[in-house]
């Protein structure tokens, strides 16, 4: 039921025409133009959003829901924002305002009646670097990427892509945090800035030259700490300066400093394996301040950290940085937890998978220190959750060239049957549906357990994603409902009917006489697919999919797949089928 | 307690030497070895650049051993500091030039297949060759033989070792541009120091074990002997001199003892500090020689002066130029055509090496091949004899010994003494026994083996044993399951990685030692079984060059097809389903 003209407006955005997606979707009636913005890359809107007239726009923004016009007004102008608001029919911009949480509404009216441009200097208007986008940003970026491209070779010759084509910019005066689900390529996209990694295309340019070609003063915070555990403290901290050719006084003296500065005086003799591991973090940060570096990168640098001290290292960060008391410009953070990213950055970049491409990139304009109880900053954290779990669009790029155009293969969410009847049955006692954020929080889970959770769902026709709500539906309330035996054969028939990966199993066994397969065939076709990594993943979801539902069963010794005979499941399918 | 003596700055250097009577105490064994190994390497030095002596009388006067268990020491500790500089060279190239590793790591596996003894005359012909004129030649040649037999553990223990960095650290090193100097002594050395030493000991036990062989030889016409407790001991078995014997074998027995505790011992409880974990060990090792070395006062004022400021102006000169070259855009310098001439090379040199081979193989007689495939079987019959044997004792005795805690503290000391005795020198005993009771060569050579081979076993067994989790074994107490089924349950299941491990090490170990134990010159006699040992080792004595060639090229393709069809693949299940999650 798509509206006349969804082809062509595809194809113009393809094309990178966006005037011409502009005119077209002028032409379409209001609703059907909003609905089929909804639908586009969270990149394609924004781009999109800031170059319609605003006349236009304000037509837009009364039919987006509320949370969506507020942050895509907000990468407008503040003039732009006032105008559009202005414009907007009185009954539909009352409706809209009177949407918005208090403080986002408060912060609204603010910036209405704000005289001047710019007045609060935070909702100052920020040219944002999207990954389509080609206009220059409003600041000289520190570092670069254009067109990053990454790919592996597989060792059969197949090659497969990690990182679509993306450019990124990173400048002065901002936290930057990069979220995606696990296995997206957050981490290599930080690597590729970093020079760690080469890219297979395209370059990584520092002030503008080639990142080999100048020794650009970085510095990462790893996960893993990654600390040289015979060395002490101090040693650990003195080691890159020593690197760097410098004297033996002046070293101590800046690593003395940088250890002072994160709190660790007094355990400048000590050995990492001493310590805690906030503390070992802490000495990580110092080695990484001890250099003064001009961009800080840290790749989840609390996710190897408890809760507390993992908050209690974010506080004390973000008091450094604000305080003005490192001499940093900038930090970019890898991070897969919602929320440590709405805390700290100012920019957020959201990365799709297979390949890794930025789907979303925007501000949060809030103060610093945030509040994370506040209405507004919800509403943001609230967005990523909705951006992160709608489906993803259009997954080719346009400039991807028409290389083997082979179908994505469906990836099985890694998601194991008990999480998913877990959240079942949370949904089923509040009410058939809730908001992801909240199922999240109740829950005690990371996007990256719920996210998959909630894909598998969807995918077994248990529930359904609708603008960042999980609900419920008849097939997933008779599952959360049932008993053991049954919930086993209602996954069973969910699973051959919606996933592909346990429909070939399924088929290629029953095929056989004897009802046995190798699981190395079905792993030398997902290898076709998907990295090697990736590839062990799908066998390992597959499998506990298989064995759940009885489908089939392995035996590990052989390495072989053989067809589940359903001894004591049957009567209860049977009866099922009866019912049905 | 004494107060430690206050130094304060601005003291001129000789003030800041610890005055006193004590601490001049504490440090006199520092300084005494310090004197002696100077001493040491001056009488060595005369010795080696004197005239050409290969036929050297060997004393067998008690009163000869120091100096004969001197010139050995020296001979391993050289060939032993050479294995190591080659470790890091080799290990150092494979680890981080994949086109080099692809060729490298295999090449390892094939010359580490080679038995001792097929080394034997082309060292030492290149050898003498290379010095006619002065006794360094022989020299030469003997220390490098010891060096093949030790070599090729350690040079994969560091390769391994550069392996398993994790993957965080090495981008460490780089993002924070540490230069190679720093990456080896900060990141690679300590990350492979734990691996390295444990190797070293093995490889100087193997140096031991083949020392007889090593130093004492016949090479065609010429009979080569060079002083040392090696040839003491050959020479004393060969003219059946039990008396000799006996004080050769406690002179060796007590330089091994001492050599473990003055120097393995403070490396392991010294090497404590490199151990990869990041929550600290329970119960570390503990040296009194590293304690004594800990607590001198001397040593730490040396490096103060010496180590410490050479190795700050090192680490800047390293720093500066890796900066220098850094700051400027890099010129993509093509290394691709020196690559494809070395291969170039190494090609036409492997072909014609090859061609040489085959010519020189063309030569074996149907005769000799029969030999050598009868050889090869009797080999690989007592070789799998020995392990069957060594098991059949071992895995009771460990599993009873492991889960005993107290016992296996009380017993592992005396079996670490117990299996540091070199099984070769043992040997002329054991035949002397079994002649006396009527056994031959055929028993003998499998004690011997068992000798050589049983050890790795025992130990990697009671290591097994000790790590069945105590929960485990209350399960069985809880199901009251028999003693059988215990054993099928848990123990055999328990320890089957460490047995597979023990066998790996004493399967490799048994067919190198088959050299020395199929053929043996005793009482004037030469004392021989089938075997492909037996093989090599006569065509070494009689300069039959091609037989020697078909026999060690045999020898190395029966391990290397051992090891990849069969351990590797046992060593692959032990690793995967028999593997303890802790």
């Amino acid at each position: 039921m798509n509206p006349p003209g969804t082809e062509k407006l595809h194809e113009a955005l393809s094309q990178g025409q966006w005037e011409n997606a502009v005119s077209m979707l002028q032409r379409l009636d209001a609703t059907d133009a909003a609905g089929l913005m909804m639908d586009l890359p969270f990149e394609e809107q924004q781009i999109l959003f800031r170059i319609v007239p605003d006349d236009f726009a304000a037509t837009l923004v009364s039919r987006f829901p509320y949370y969506h016009s507020y942050v895509l007004l907000h990468t407008r102008s503040l003039e732009h924002l006032r105008a559009i608001v202005n414009k907007m029919p009185p009954g539909e911009r009352l409706q809209f305002l009177d949407e918005l949480p208090g403080e986002a509404w408060q912060r609204l009216m603010d910036e209405l009646s704000a005289e001047g441009p710019a007045a609060d200097g935070e909702g100052a208007p920020v040219a944002v670097a999207g990954a389509v986008s080609k206009r220059p940003p409003a600041v000289e970026p520190i570092a670069e990427a254009v067109q990053v491209e990454k790919c592996f070779i597989q060792p059969d010759g197949h090659q497969i892509q990690v990182i679509a084509a993306t450019d990124l910019a990173l400048e002065p005066g901002a936290i930057t945090a990069l979220l995606g689900p696990s296995g997206s390529g957050k981490s290599t996209l930080l690597r590729i800035l970093t020079g760690l990694i080469k890219p297979s295309k395209g370059i990584v340019l520092w002030h503008g030259r080639p990142i080999h070609d100048c020794a650009p003063n970085l510095a990462i915070v790893f996960q893993s700490f990654a600390l040289f555990p015979w060395l002490s403290v101090l040693d650990n901290v003195e080691t890159p300066l020593l690197a760097r050719g410098m004297e033996h006084e002046e070293r101590h003296r800046r690593a003395v400093q940088a250890l002072h500065t994160v709190g660790l005086q007094g355990f400048e003799n000590a050995y990492p394996k001493e310590l805690s591991g906030g503390m070992k973090q802490r000495v990580g940060i110092a080695r990484a301040l001890a250099l003064e570096p001009e961009i800080l990168f840290m790749d989840e640098p609390f996710s190897a950290l408890d809760v507390l001290t993992a908050e209690n290292l974010r506080g004390e960060l973000m008091e450094l940085w604000l305080g003005k008391k490192i001499p940093t410009r900038s930090i970019f953070l890898v991070t897969h937890n919602i929320e440590e990213a709405a805390t700290l950055a100012d920019r957020i970049l959201v990365l799709g998978r297979n390949p890794a491409r930025i789907r979303a990139d925007f501000r949060i304009p809030l103060k610093h220190p945030r509040d994370r109880n506040s209405a507004e900053f919800l509403v943001y954290v609230d967005y990523i959750y909705k951006l992160m779990t709608q489906p993803e669009l259009e997954p080719a790029p346009p400039s991807a060239p028409a290389r083997a155009a082979k179908a994505p293969y469906p990836m099985l969410p890694h998601a194991r049957p008990g999480g998913i009847a877990g959240m079942l049955e949370l949904l089923g006692d509040r009410g058939g549906k809730d908001d992801l954020y909240h199922v999240a929080e109740e829950l005690l889970w990371e996007v990256d357990d719920l996210l998959p959770i909630v894909e598998a769902a969807t995918l077994l026709g248990f529930a359904e994603t609708e603008k960042g709500d999980v609900r419920i539906t008849d097939a997933g309330r008779e599952f959360a409902n049932a008993d053991i035996p049954t919930r086993k054969v209602l996954f069973r028939n969910a699973a051959l009917a919606h996933a592909t990966l346990l429909q070939q199993i399924h088929t290629g066994l029953t095929s056989k006489s004897d009802g046995s397969m190798p699981l190395e065939f079905f792993r030398d076709i997902l290898e076709e697919h998907f990295s090697a990594e990736e590839t062990q993943r799908q066998i390992e979801t597959a499998l506990n999919w298989g064995r759940y539902g009885e489908i089939f069963s392995y035996d590990a010794e052989s390495d072989k797949l053989f067809l589940a005979r359903l001894e004591h499941a049957g009567d209860t399918q049977r009866d099922l089928l009866h019912h049905s | 307690m004494p107060a430690p003596p206050k130094s304060s700055s601005g003291v001129p250097l000789w003030g800041q030497f610890p005055a006193g009577g004590r601490s001049l105490l504490r440090d006199l064994p520092v300084l005494a070895a310090g004197f002696a190994i100077f001493y040491g390497l001056l009488v060595f030095a005369r010795y080696g650049i004197g005239p050409v002596n290969t036929q050297a009388e060997i004393q067998l006067a008690p009163g000869a051993l120091p100096k004969y268990a001197f010139f050995s020491v020296t001979r391993i500790a050289i060939a032993y500091f050479l294995s190591l500089g080659f470790t890091l060279v080799y290990g150092y190239v494979a680890a981080y030039n994949s086109k080099a590793e692809r060729l490298m790591i295999p090449l390892l596996d094939i010359l580490q297949s080679i038995p001792v003894l097929s080394f034997l005359p082309p060292v030492m012909i290149a050898m003498i060759g290379l010095f006619p004129h002065s006794q360094l030649g022989a020299e030469l040649g003997c220390i490098v033989l010891i060096l093949t037999g030790q070599v090729w553990n350690m040079t994969f223990s560091f390769y391994s070792s550069l392996k398993s960095i994790p993957r965080e650290m090495h981008e460490a090193a780089e993002v924070y541009r540490l230069n190679w100097w720093q990456r080896l002594w900060q990141m690679e050395l300590p990350f492979s120091a734990i691996g390295l030493i444990w190797n070293s000991i093995m490889s100087v036990a193997g140096a031991w074990f083949f020392l007889m062989a090593c130093e004492m030889f016949t090479l065609g016409t010429r009979d080569l002997r060079l002083p040392g407790l090696g040839s003491y001991l050959q020479t004393a078995a060969n003219q059946g001199d039990t008396h000799s014997i006996a004080w050769g074998l406690a002179v060796m027995v007590a330089i091994i003892v001492v050599i473990d505790q003055v120097v393995w011992r403070p490396a392991i409880a010294w090497a404590e500090k490199f151990k990869f974990e990041q929550v600290e060990a329970a119960e570390p090792t503990h040296s009194p020689v590293l304690d004594l070395l800990r607590r001198s006062k001397l040593l730490p004022l040396v490096a103060r002066v010496s180590l410490r400021p050479a190795g700050e102006a090192l680490n800047l000169h390293f720093s500066r130029s890796a900066m220098a070259a850094a700051g400027k855009p890099q010129e993509r310098k093509s290394t691709d055509w020196i690559w494809r001439s070395l291969m170039a090379v190494g090609l036409a040199a492997t072909g014609y090496a090859v061609f040489r081979m085959t010519q020189m193989l063309a030569q074996v007689s149907s005769a000799e091949a029969l030999g050598i495939v009868r050889g090869a079987g009797a080999t690989f019959l007592r070789v799998e004899a020995t392990l069957a044997l060594a098991g059949l004792w071992t895995i009771p005795v460990g599993v009873y010994v492991g889960l005993r805690p107290k016992l296996s503290a009380l017993i592992q000391p005396v079996a670490q003494i117990a299996a540091s005795v070199p099984a070769t020198a043992l040997f002329p005993v054991i035949l002397l026994f079994l002649i006396r009771t009527g056994g031959g060569m055929g028993v003998g050579s499998v004690l011997l083996l068992l000798l050589g081979t049983q050890w790795y076993i025992l130990f990697n067994i009671i290591a097994g044993a000790t790590a069945i989790p105590t929960d485990l074994k209350e399960v069985c107490g809880v199901f009251r399951m028999g003693r059988v089924e215990r054993w099928r349950k848990l123990f055999m299941p328990g320890i089957f990685p460490y047995l597979i491990t023990g066998f790996i090490t004493a399967s490799g170990g048994a067919w190198n030692a088959s050299i020395v134990a199929e053929y043996f010159r005793f009482q004037g006699k030469t004392l021989s079984t089938v075997g492909l040992g037996a093989v090599i080792s006569q065509a070494t004595d009689a300069g039959n060059f091609h037989v020697l060639l078909a026999a060690t090229i045999s020898m190395a393709a029966m391990v290397v097809t051992l090891n990849r069809l069969v351990w590797r693949r046992l060593y692959g299940l032990a690793s995967t389903k028999f593997k303890l999650e802790t």
